[in-house]
């Protein structure tokens, strides 16, 4: 194995899969063509491996400063997440090939570092470190699609990421003040208000892992930006942030009631939005909110069978939702729209993409043989023998939603609908491999489930393909395919937007903005700058008219040397000043990065 | 191309009627298979998945719908006057 050999060249007891992605991604700007391709996928192929050779346990440890970092917090729980993180980072790679913008790729490598970061750290300093580089690497995914609204997605993407990340920094910092101990550990939050310190502090990490995971009112963030990003963007998009929240909230907070509640009205929410929705990618974009809401539910129960339905969930979710992505994203790069308004008759033209697609439909309507039905099951059926028939009921009508939104309405109006006489063709080659390889993983899990359940973290006792309940599956499924086809006249979209919970801050901001810009601004010139000049200036340019005759004969001939100097100097930096604050955010990612590499090679 | 024909073969109403009988078939064999995780009432009343898939469908569509009618839905250029 190519991974023991360079560990034995490098004499180090483990490599951090993360490395590959952090410090390997560094050569991407210098490769080019076939070379980097190559390279790229190599670099993607040994993080997977690095993961499947880590022994469980606590490792890595690095002091900095007065603390202690651990970088490698192994177990069961952690190492499913590594290896599906790894995965989909194979499938990524292989999918976004032929993208000839290496900033993109490096945000896409730095994104997927990050994520596995989060899923190995054992102490919350490294974890909120890791969480960090997620965001400010995966909004470059945003921005290098560079339309006219790229920016101003990004940026609202990155406010969400930062205000969520600086409540769970804030809960961090309680809780170290609280035991003065910064590891990872269960904090589960019990009731529906804080009511002391300590749950106060389990309350504002709640907080912030749940804004990563796009639990209403704080998710509008994710059908804002997801749609927004590259064809190849999205795709990595939709597998690691949200996924990293769950390993998160299942690490920290599973047992948390509220997440019940909350993960039950987020299942739901995700199908609403999804009938109104118009663009395909923004349709997937709500229904990653609906899926995770089954995981949110599920890690509030808490009880080792919904953990276990979590876990596979999540699992199964990374691969079909980003093969939906892939479909959909072939779509946009081939025919330059997702709109289900200017799409239709693409069956003749686009005919193997379709079949992918679909199969990711069947997955995450959890039809029976596809992945999703080994998965779900698990959390629906833990909340069934709970007895919480309202919960039971409610996902049960989600599913309904997610086959009548994803298996039915995006294939329809995409690849049959109103034949719009779009010239299209099937996708490059790599991107058809990857979506070949979502679809066999789909398909595979659906048929051969046990090796999954043996990778999860509790053992498992459950059956998926009982008579009854396959049956039971396909009468839901097939009665909701009646009623689509029964009020399709209702379905076709028209092109609208849906107003979000973001519509306040969004408004919000511009109240602040006109404030700002008009009363403002008016007192500030009229009033103040008036009474200013009228007080301090002109006094004070007397004096300065003085001055200047003693500096003009004595000073200057001093200082002209060392302003020249200063010049040169300042004409350097007004080069790195360049304004644009997605430059800053770069430079800011490079410290970070650069932290951690001081901290991972100084002893 | 093989694959072609076979979406549209599958697009001719022999394969609708086909459908709508598999609909039939799957509310009889509802009558007979046997039960054994039941959660709550609905898991012993035959037939009960088959409408409860029928109606979650009709009823995600049409409360959706209203809800979008009352002002959730807006035109694609909402927010670009003068955006942030």
């Amino acid at each position: 194995m190519s991974i023991i050999m360079m560990m034995e060249i490098f004499s180090l007891d483990f490599i951090h899969p993360s490395a590959f992605y952090l410090i390997g991604g560094l050569l991407i700007p210098v490769l080019k063509g076939r070379v980097r391709q190559g390279y790229m996928l190599l670099m993607a192929l040994l993080a997977f491996f690095a993961v499947l050779s880590m022994p469980h346990g606590t490792y890595g440890i690095y002091e900095f400063l007065s603390w202690e970092l651990t970088f490698c917090s192994v177990d069961k729980l952690s190492k499913v997440f590594a290896y599906i993180f790894t995965i989909m980072g194979v499938i990524g790679v292989i999918y976004s090939m032929h993208v000839k913008n290496d900033g993109e790729q490096l945000a896409a490598f730095y994104y997927v570092g990050g994520s596995l970061g989060v899923t190995l750290a054992g102490d919350f300093l490294s974890f909120f470190l890791f969480w960090e580089l997620m965001a400010f690497s995966s909004v470059f995914l945003v921005w290098y699609r560079k339309s006219n609204s790229s920016v101003s997605t990004g940026f609202r993407y990155l406010l969400w990421h930062v205000a969520g990340g600086l409540i769970l920094f804030a809960g961090i910092i309680l809780q170290y003040s609280i035991s003065g101990d910064l590891t990872v550990q269960f904090l589960p939050f019990h009731g529906w208000w804080p009511t002391d310190l300590q749950s106060l502090a389990s309350f504002l990490i709640l907080i912030g892992l749940i804004v990563n995971a796009a639990v209403p009112p704080f998710g509008a963030w994710l059908p804002d930006a997801y749609p927004a990003a590259t064809v190849t963007g999205a795709v990595f998009m939709s597998a690691f942030t949200t996924k990293t929240a769950v390993y998160a909230l299942i690490r920290i907070c599973a047992g948390s009631e509220i997440l019940i509640v909350l993960g039950v009205v987020m299942a739901i929410y995700g199908v609403v939005y999804a009938v109104l929705e118009n663009d395909a990618r923004r349709l997937l974009a709500y229904h990653i909110i609906s899926q995770v809401g089954y995981m949110v539910a599920g890690v509030g129960l808490g009880t080792q069978m919904a953990i276990n339905g979590v876990v596979a969930h999540a699992f199964c979710h990374i691969l079909y939702k980003s093969l939906l992505f892939m479909g959909t994203g072939s779509v946009l790069y081939v025919t330059g729209t997702a709109k289900l308004t200017e799409l239709g008759g693409l069956y003749k033209t686009m005919p193997r993409t379709m079949i992918y697609t679909i199969i990711g439909g069947l997955s995450i309507s959890a039809f029976p043989l596809f992945s999703g039905f080994v998965s779900k099951s698990i959390t629906v059926a833990a909340f069934g023998e709970a007895h919480l028939t309202w919960a039971f009921l409610a996902l049960m009508l989600a599913s309904a939603g997610t086959f009548l939104h994803t298996g039915l309405k995006v294939p329809y109006f995409i690849w049959f609908g109103k034949d719009q006489g779009i010239k299209a063709k099937e996708p490059p080659w790599n991107m058809e491999l990857a979506m070949i390889i979502g679809s066999l993983f789909c398909i595979g899990l659906g048929v051969f489930y046990k090796p999954l359940y043996a990778l999860l973290p509790y053992p498992v006792h459950f059956e998926p393909y009982t008579a009854y309940h396959t049956w039971e599956t396909l009468q839901v499924l097939l009665f909701t395919q009646l009623g689509f086809f029964l009020l399709l006249k209702k379905l076709w979209c028209k092109n609208t937007i849906s107003l979000d919970t973001d519509w306040f801050p969004r408004k919000c901001a511009k109240a602040v903005i006109w404030f700002a810009n008009k009363p403002l601004v008016s007192l500030e010139y009229n009033i103040i700058g008036e009474a200013y000049e009228f007080i301090i200036q002109k006094p004070i340019m007397r004096v300065a008219v003085y001055l200047k005759k003693i500096d003009t004969v004595v000073v200057d001939g001093t200082i002209n040397g060392v302003g020249r100097l200063a010049m040169a100097w300042s004409r350097k930096i007004k080069e790195a000043q360049s304004g644009q604050i997605q430059h800053y955010a770069m430079l800011m990612v490079a410290g970070v990065i650069a932290v951690i590499i001081i901290v991972l090679v100084l002893p | 191309m093989k694959l072609l024909e076979i979406i549209e073969v599958l697009r001719t109403k022999k394969v609708k009627r086909i459908a709508y009988g598999v609909l039939i078939l799957l509310i009889i064999v509802d009558f007979i298979i046997p039960r054994h995780e039941i959660h709550f009432f609905g898991d012993e009343i035959r037939g009960f998945w088959s409408l409860f898939g029928f109606i979650a469908c009709v009823l995600i569509i049409v409360v959706s719908k209203w809800i979008g009618s009352r002002g959730i839905m807006q035109d694609e250029h909402y927010y670009d006057d003068g955006d942030i």
